[in-house]
């Protein structure tokens, strides 16, 4: 069953077309990665998605509803998070009211004005796991900001993940990261997203080929093909638009 | 700080506020009375500006309407008690911010504070034109106070300003306490966060229009309260105090000298701004300048305001204790 799925989606900014009727299907449970060159449409695609923009033509399917032109918050609402290719969290909180605020919003805690936050013990007890899952526990009381930047990448991941979505968007997550960290990054996703559908861009070919259960290759805004890793690296296609080029 | 320090300083700070004004006299007792009014005008404007990050330049017509809805409702209504006159001026103020609210809380940064600068000016013209109503530059003035009193328990005459310092400070602080709580509920998390990162919060799955609008609401209706006290305490309500220019900065600038986003920065600003009021009109009437001297001051050297440098120096002091004696 899809559980996203966009049909003939096309996006332009002011004339230049960078998505151009794309049709992709997102199978429940998958770990779903898109490549591509730089410049492809990756992120536009995401945003599109995710609800930053309203596409210019086509449509957005999420569970079998139209989601196309709602917004970021009731998208996210329905189920899908996202994390972005530039680390966004609450830099002035410290790493635990970050996940904080996303446990918060898990619950549906939004406009408690009666209790006080921190004597909220199911909300801390769930965050302090989270926080101890993603090997930040430590760091619990580090401001977002000055965490080291594996760290504040796991943060940006695990925040996406802890309001408990059925659908993860993670774009490039282990964007900027040394071999090491990315390394724990994999295994994280691996492990925080387990039962989970992803959707994950990514450059780095290792991480595409050991985490992905399916490939989309975009170029130029359109899919080029979707297939498992196998199908993908003997598309002569693809290597010709992309693996090639990579390895010139 | 364990419970029982923190409440021995509760205790100590409650015997403070009582005594105060027996061992200092009227004259002092007043010039408390208007930094504690200051101090929950600019406490409420420091709840947008500090935590959800919107300037306003326009906070005075929240202060204003308090004011002219606890005037008003004085001098129109025969034998209102002095509690349900307070709650006009609240009230006024909170439905004002609920009309408001709509139109600003979609935009941010400079279009907000222009908007709000743009509201101010309005409400400050509208006051000064509506004479029938508002008594234009003369103001409404001269309307009763009415005494604090539970018919056939007691009844406290507001007129005997010791009296009403305690009333005053009673209801400043239960509405600054309100106003802390606020900060420390999930609701304040996430005010917070807009502040940090809107974007972000969207993506969470909070609403920031909603958020932004419960804010501002909030803070209106709370510096419609400072507003209301304001009145009760002059006896005497005009456009230029009420909604002036003026008004609106001057919770700015002590925010920004007490300190930006921390909950008791705008009060230490209010109680600086206080003490350099009394103490320069002892020789000049220039305060305006020296002011506006130390606000240049902090905002190049202590961008985070007398409590921003507090910090630093407890930081700087507990560094070098670390230094010298290495664990």
């Amino acid at each position: 069953m899809n559980i996203l799925e966009t049909r003939s989606l096309s996006h332009d900014f002011g004339g230049l077309q960078v998505l151009k009727d794309v049709n992709l299907q997102v199978l429940a449970g998958e770990r779903h990665a898109i490549i591509g060159p730089n410049g492809a449409g990756k992120t536009t695609l995401f945003n599109t998605i995710t609800g930053t923009y309203t596409p210019s033509q086509g449509s957005v399917y999420f569970k079998g509803r139209n989601i196309t032109g709602a917004g970021p918050c009731k998208i996210q609402r329905l189920g899908m998070g996202r994390s972005f290719q530039i680390t966004s969290t609450f830099d002035r909180l410290t790493a635990f009211q970050n996940i904080r605020l996303a446990v918060l919003s898990q619950k549906g805690i939004r406009f408690n004005l009666l209790r006080f936050v921190d004597k909220m013990d199911t909300v801390t007890r769930d965050t302090e796991e989270i926080l101890k899952r993603i090997n930040l526990f430590e760091d619990r009381l580090t401001l977002a900001g000055n965490l080291s930047y594996g760290k504040h990448r796991s943060l940006e991941i695990s925040m996406s993940l802890a309001t408990n979505p059925d659908l993860v968007m993670l774009d490039e997550p282990t964007a900027g990261m040394s071999v090491d960290e990315t390394h724990y990054a994999v295994e994280l996703i691996r492990r925080l997203t387990e039962g989970k559908t992803v959707v994950i861009i990514e450059h780095d070919m290792d991480v595409v080929f050991s985490l992905a259960d399916r490939i989309t290759v975009l170029h130029h805004g359109t899919i080029l093909a979707t297939g498992t890793p196998d199908q993908i690296q003997q598309n002569e296609q693809v290597q010709s638009a992309y693996l090639g080029e990579m390895e010139d | 700080m364990n419970n029982k320090s923190r409440w021995a300083l509760w205790i100590a700070g409650a015997v403070a506020l009582f005594l105060y004004p027996r061992l200092f006299g009227i004259y002092y007792a007043n010039i408390f009375v208007t930094f504690a009014i200051y101090a929950l005008y600019a406490v409420s404007l420091n709840l947008l500006l500090g935590y959800t990050g919107l300037l306003s330049f326009g906070h005075a017509m929240y202060f204003g309407t308090g004011a002219y809805g606890t005037a008003l409702a004085l001098t129109h209504i025969k034998g209102l008690p002095l509690v349900p006159a307070l709650l006009a001026g609240f009230f006024a103020a909170f439905f004002l911010a609920i009309c408001v609210a709509p139109l600003v809380v979609r935009v941010g940064g400079n279009a907000f504070a222009m908007m709000h600068l743009a509201f101010g000016q309005l409400m400050f013209v509208l006051a000064l034109k509506l004479r029938h109503i508002t008594g234009g530059e003369d103001g409404v003035g001269g309307f009763p106070i009415p005494p604090l009193s539970i018919p056939g328990l007691f009844s406290l005459d507001m007129g005997d300003p010791i009296l009403f310092y305690y009333f005053a400070v009673a209801v400043i602080a239960a509405s600054l306490w309100l106003l802390w709580f606020f900060t420390k509920t999930p609701f304040g998390q996430i005010m917070v966060a807009v502040r940090d990162n809107t974007k972000r919060v969207d993506y969470l799955g909070f609403r920031v229009p909603h958020t932004k609008a419960v804010v501002y609401v909030i803070a209106g209706a709370f510096a419609g309260m400072a507003g209301a006290v304001y009145a009760l305490f002059q006896n005497l309500v005009a456009a230029y105090d009420a909604y002036g220019i003026l008004t609106s900065f001057v919770p700015v600038m002590m925010t920004m000298v007490g300190g930006i986003g921390q909950f008791f920065g705008p009060i230490c600003g209010a109680g600086i701004f206080g003490v350099l009021d009394e103490l320069t009109t002892r020789y000049t009437d220039r305060v305006e300048l020296v002011l506006g001297l130390v606000l240049v001051l902090v905002i190049m050297y202590a961008p985070y305001g007398f409590t921003g440098f507090l910090t630093y120096l407890r930081m700087r002091w507990s560094a070098s204790r670390a230094q010298r004696s290495p664990a």
